[in-house]
C-alpha cells in the first residue's frame, strides 16, 4: 500500500516537472521576440541601446539552460522569480489572480455539475422522448459554441437589454475593494459564473445520459421493475450510483478545461482572473509567469484527478484509488 | 436529499442578489444621466500600464502621466511649451542642456519638487530597462535648487521628448513598490489599482496648475465589447473604441473623433536583389522595388481619398509622409495621386512595357510584380493591400497581397514590400525610418534605404540645437529644396497610404476641448488634455 502511495506521488512529481521542462522549451522554441512584444507599438522611439537594457534586466542574453537551472534552482528556495509584464514576484501575481478565479470556476464548476447530471438522469430516465431530445439537442448546441460568444450574448441581453447585471469586472465600477459587499461581489460573478457553467453542463449532461440508458438497461434494473420497484424508488437505489461515475470522472478531469474556458469568460467580463495573465503571459513570453501557471495549473489537474478518484471509489467500491 | 436542498438554496441566493443589484444598477446609471454636475468621471479608454505607474519604465510617455508632471509638455498642436520648467536652453554645440524649474511644485507627500529629483529621474530612467528611451544621455546633475544640467553623449534635437515625456518622481519615495503607489506632483493622486479591471484616482488639490473639473476619475480596463456596453449600460462616459464601430449610435452619446499621426504605409526594398545577406542571414533585396521609377509610379497611381472612404469609413486623411500634422511635416512633399493613366505613361517612359499583353508589364525579363505583406490578423492592413492591388493594375502592375505572421515579415521584409504602421510625437521615428545607418536594425530602415543627402538632412536636424531648425531640416529630409527627399515625387522609398482619425464614444454632455493630435495607438492618450475636460449640461 506504502509502495503504491510512493508510487502515485512520484509520478505526479516526474509530470509536474515534464509539464514545466516541456513549457520552458515550447517557449525558447518560439519565435516571438520577448523585448519586441515589449516594445510594441513603441517601436518608433525604442532604439537598439535601450532594447540590450530591456533584455539585460530580464537576464534573456544568458544561455536558456543556465536560465532555466537559474530558475529551477530558486524554485526549491520558494522563489517563482518575477514576472517580466508585471514587475512583480510570480507568487504575488498568481496569489492576486488565483483568488478572484477560484470564486468563479468553484461556482461555475459546482454548478455545471449539478445541473449537467441532473438533466443528464432526466433525459437518460427519459430516452426517446421529446424531453431527452430537447435536452441532447440543447446539450449540443451549447458543446459546440464558443465560450465568448454566449459570454457576450449574455451580456447584451442581461447587462445592457434588461440592466440586470453589471457589465462587468468583479466589483462595481469606481469602488474601491474593501468598500464591495458580498452581494456585490455576487452580482458580478453571476454572468461569468453563468457563462462558464452553461458551457460546462453539455458534456455531463451527455456522459450521464449515456450512463443512465445503459443502467436501464441492465438486468438488475429489469429485475427490480418486475418486483414492482416506481421510477423514483428505481433512480434513487438502482440508477444514481452506478450512472454516477462518468459524471464524477469527467468532472474532477474537466478542471483543466475549466481554465481555459474561464479565459475567454473572463475577458468577455474584464474579470480580474488567471485567465488574461495567462494570454498575456504566453503572447509576450513572460517565461517565469508562464512556468509558474504551469506549475500550478498541473498541480491543480493533477489534484483534480486524484479526488475524481477517492470520489469515484467511494461511489463505486470496486474503482480503485490508486493504479 | 440534502444535495438538492443546497442547490435550492444557492439558486435562491442568486436570485435574491440578482434583484437587489439591480436596483443598485439603476441608481448608478441615472446618477451619471441627471442634470446635476458628476463629481465622478468614469471612462473606458485602456490603457492599463501592467508594469504600474513608474516614468522611469515608461509610463505616462503619452497621454496624461496623470500622477507625475513633466518638465515640458504639447500643446493641442504639438508645439513644445513649458511646465514645471520655466526656461530651458541648450548650449551651441548640443550637449548640455539647462533647465531652470518653477518654485511652487510639490509632491504629494508633501515635499517640494527640486532639482535634484529631476536628476535622479533622469538618471534612473538612462540606466533602467523600461520603455522610454534615455540611452543618450550622459549624466544630469542638479547646480542648485531649480536648475537641472544634462550633458549628452552626442547632440541630439529629439532629447526634448523625453522632456516631455518623462515625469518626475520623489528621489526620496521612489523604491520597489514606486509602480505600484506612485507619488507625484501631476493633476491627481492615485487611489487605488485593480490590476485588469480599474485604477481609480482623485483630484490633486495642490497641484500648481489648472485643477481638473472632476474630483474623481475611474479608468475602467474593460476590452472593446465590454467597453461598448458599458457605455450602452450609462456605465462609463467615453468608450475608446474602434472606427469600424463608428456607426453604431448610442442614446445620449457622440463620436468624438481625433485627428492622428497613426498611419499605415508601403515599405519597399530599395535595393536589388545581389544576394547579399544581412547578419543574421536573410537574404536581402528586390529587383522590381529597387526601380525608383516603379515606386514613384506606384505612389501615382494609389488612390488615396477611395482609401479613406472605403476602408476607413471616412475616419481618416490621405496620407503624405510618416508624421503628417506634426510641427516636422513637410506639407509640400505630397503627388498628384489617383493617376493611374499618369503612372503608366511613367513606367512606359522608364522602360516597363508590357509586351507579352498579360496585364503586367516588364522591363529586361523582369515582371512588375511583386508580394506586399501585412499581419495575417489586422483586417484594416488586409483591406488597404487588397484594395491598392486593385488599384495598381490598372497602371500594370501587379501586387499579390500576402497575410502572414508577423515572424514572417521578419524574415522577408528586406526582399518584399510590407504594409507597415508607424506614427510618434517623436521624431527621431523619421531618423530611424530613413536613415541609412539603420538599414536592417530592428523593423526600422528595413528596405536598406540610403541616399547621402537625405542622411545629411537627417543628422543636421538632430544635431540642431533649437526646435524651429531641427524642423525644417525634418523638412528637407522629405522633400528638399533640390527635389531630395524620401517621399513620393524624389525617392518614394515608401508609399504612404492613410493616417487613422481615432474615435471615442463620448457623453454629450462631457465637453473634452481641443483634443491633441494622437500617436499611434488609440486611447490613452485622448487624456493629454485631461485636465481641461469638463462637464457641460
Amino acid at each position: 500500500m506504502l509502495g503504491r502511495v510512493l508510487l502515485r506521488a512520484l509520478r505526479v512529481v516526474s509530470l509536474v516537472v515534464a509539464v514545466v521542462v516541456g513549457s520552458f522549451w515550447l517557449m525558447s522554441a518560439s519565435p516571438v521576440d520577448p523585448v519586441q512584444a515589449y516594445v510594441g507599438a513603441d517601436a518608433a522611439s525604442i532604439g537598439s541601446e535601450q532594447r540590450e537594457q530591456i533584455a539585460e534586466r530580464w537576464g534573456l542574453n544568458d544561455p536558456p539552460l543556465e536560465r532555466f537551472a537559474a530558475w529551477a534552482g530558486n524554485v526549491f528556495t520558494g522563489d517563482l522569480g518575477q514576472s517580466q509584464i508585471y514587475g512583480e514576484p510570480v507568487v504575488v501575481v498568481l496569489a492576486d489572480r488565483a483568488a478572484a478565479s477560484l470564486a468563479l470556476m468553484t461556482t461555475a464548476w459546482v454548478l455545471s455539475g449539478v445541473f449537467g447530471f441532473a438533466m443528464g438522469l432526466l433525459a437518460g430516465m427519459r430516452a426517446g422522448t421529446w424531453v431527452d431530445r430537447a435536452l441532447s439537442w440543447w446539450a449540443y448546441l451549447l458543446a459546440s459554441a464558443p465560450t465568448f460568444w454566449v459570454g457576450l450574448l449574455l451580456l447584451y441581453v442581461f447587462s445592457v437589454a434588461l440592466g440586470w447585471t453589471p457589465v462587468g469586472g468583479a466589483v462595481p465600477t469606481g469602488t474601491l475593494p474593501g468598500e464591495a459587499s458580498l452581494l456585490e461581489r455576487v452580482h458580478h460573478l453571476l454572468l461569468p459564473a453563468a457563462t462558464l457553467s452553461l458551457i460546462g453542463v453539455a458534456p455531463v449532461l451527455l456522459h450521464t445520459r449515456q450512463a443512465v440508458v445503459e443502467v436501464m438497461a441492465s438486468d438488475y434494473v429489469a429485475f427490480a421493475r418486475s418486483q414492482g420497484e416506481q421510477p423514483f424508488g428505481l433512480v434513487l437505489h438502482r440508477v444514481l450510483r452506478n450512472a454516477a461515475a462518468p459524471a464524477v470522472v469527467l468532472q474532477f478531469a474537466s478542471i483543466g478545461e475549466l481554465f481555459g474556458g474561464s479565459l475567454l469568460a473572463e475577458q468577455v467580463f474584464t474579470y480580474p482572473g488567471l485567465g488574461e495573465a495567462t494570454t498575456q503571459a504566453a503572447l509576450r513570453q513572460d517565461v517565469p509567469l508562464l512556468l509558474g501557471i504551469a506549475m500550478v495549473t498541473a498541480l491543480i489537474v493533477l489534484t483534480g484527478n486524484a479526488f475524481g478518484r477517492v470520489v469515484h471509489h467511494a461511489v463505486d467500491p470496486r474503482a480503485s484509488v490508486l493504479a | 436529499m440534502r444535495l438538492t436542498s443546497g442547490v435550492v438554496g444557492l439558486v435562491a441566493a442568486l436570485v435574491a442578489s440578482a434583484t437587489f443589484a439591480a436596483c443598485g444598477g439603476e441608481t448608478a446609471e441615472s446618477g451619471q444621466k441627471t442634470g446635476e454636475q458628476p463629481t465622478e468621471l468614469r471612462l473606458a479608454i485602456g490603457g492599463e500600464s501592467e508594469e504600474g505607474y513608474d516614468p522611469t519604465l515608461g509610463w505616462g510617455r503619452y497621454g496624461s502621466p496623470l500622477f507625475q508632471s513633466t518638465l515640458l509638455r504639447r500643446d493641442a498642436n504639438l508645439e513644445v511649451v513649458g511646465d514645471l520648467a520655466t526656461d530651458w536652453s541648450v548650449s551651441e554645440d548640443g550637449l548640455t542642456w539647462t533647465v531652470e524649474l518653477r518654485d511652487d511644485a510639490y509632491f504629494s507627500d508633501g515635499e517640494q519638487l527640486t532639482a535634484e529629483d529631476v536628476a535622479y529621474t533622469f538618471t534612473t530612467a538612462a540606466e533602467q530597462g523600461g520603455l522610454t528611451d534615455v540611452t543618450a544621455l550622459g549624466k544630469a546633475v542638479a547646480v542648485d535648487e531649480d536648475t537641472v544640467e544634462m550633458t549628452l553623449t552626442e547632440p541630439r534635437s529629439t532629447f526634448v521628448n523625453r522632456l516631455v515625456s518623462l515625469g518626475i518622481v520623489p528621489k526620496h519615495a521612489h523604491g520597489e513598490d514606486y509602480a505600484g503607489q506612485p507619488v507625484g506632483s501631476g493633476p491627481f493622486i492615485f487611489v487605488d489599482w485593480q490590476r485588469g479591471q480599474q485604477l481609480i484616482v482623485e483630484r490633486n488639490d495642490d497641484y500648481y496648475g489648472d485643477l481638473p473639473a472632476f474630483e474623481r476619475v475611474v479608468f475602467s480596463f474593460a476590452d472593446e465589447d465590454g467597453a461598448l456596453a458599458a457605455a450602452r449600460a450609462g456605465d462609463v462616459a467615453m468608450a475608446g473604441l474602434p472606427s469600424t464601430l463608428a456607426t453604431t449610435d448610442v442614446e445620449g452619446m457622440d463620436w468624438t473623433v481625433v485627428e492622428s499621426v497613426d498611419n499605415r504605409g508601403i515599405m519597399f526594398p530599395t535595393v536589388p536583389d545581389t544576394g547579399e545577406l544581412t547578419e543574421d542571414g536573410l537574404p536581402i533585396g528586390n529587383d522590381v522595388t529597387a526601380d525608383v521609377d516603379l515606386r514613384r509610379a506606384v505612389n501615382v497611381a494609389i488612390d488615396r481619398e477611395a482609401l479613406v472612404e472605403a476602408i476607413l469609413e471616412g475616419y481618416g486623411s490621405p496620407a503624405v509622409g510618416p508624421a503628417d500634422a506634426t510641427p516636422w511635416a513637410n506639407t509640400e512633399a505630397g503627388v498628384t495621386d489617383a493617376d493611374p493613366q499618369g503612372a503608366g505613361e511613367m513606367l512606359e517612359e522608364a522602360g516597363w512595357v508590357d509586351e507579352d499583353r498579360d496585364g503586367v508589364r516588364e522591363r529586361d525579363g523582369v515582371r512588375a510584380s511583386f508580394p506586399l505583406l501585412y499581419p495575417a490578423d489586422d483586417s484594416l492592413r488586409q483591406g488597404l493591400a487588397l484594395a491598392v492591388a486593385d488599384m495598381v493594375e490598372l497602371a500594370g502592375i501587379e501586387i499579390q497581397p500576402e497575410g502572414v505572421s508577423w515572424e514572417e515579415i521578419d524574415r522577408r521584409m528586406h526582399t518584399d514590400a510590407v504594409l507597415f504602421g508607424w506614427g510618434s510625437h517623436d521624431p527621431t521615428e523619421m531618423y530611424n525610418l530613413y536613415h541609412s545607418s539603420l538599414a536592417g536594425t530592428e523593423y526600422f530602415n528595413a528596405g536598406y534605404y540610403a541616399n547621402g543627402v537625405v542622411d545629411g538632412h537627417l543628422d543636421a536636424a538632430m544635431a540642431a540645437t533649437d526646435e524651429a531648425t531641427a524642423n525644417e531640416e525634418w523638412r528637407a529630409a522629405q522633400l528638399d529644396a533640390a527635389g531630395e527627399g524620401f517621399t513620393a515625387g524624389a525617392d518614394a522609398s515608401w508609399a504612404w497610404l492613410v493616417n487613422l482619425e481615432h474615435t471615442y464614444l463620448t457623453d454629450e454632455c462631457l465637453d473634452v476641448g481641443t483634443p491633441q493630435v494622437e500617436p499611434h495607438g488609440h486611447g490613452w492618450p485622448i487624456t493629454a488634455n485631461i485636465t481641461e475636460w469638463e462637464w457641460a449640461c
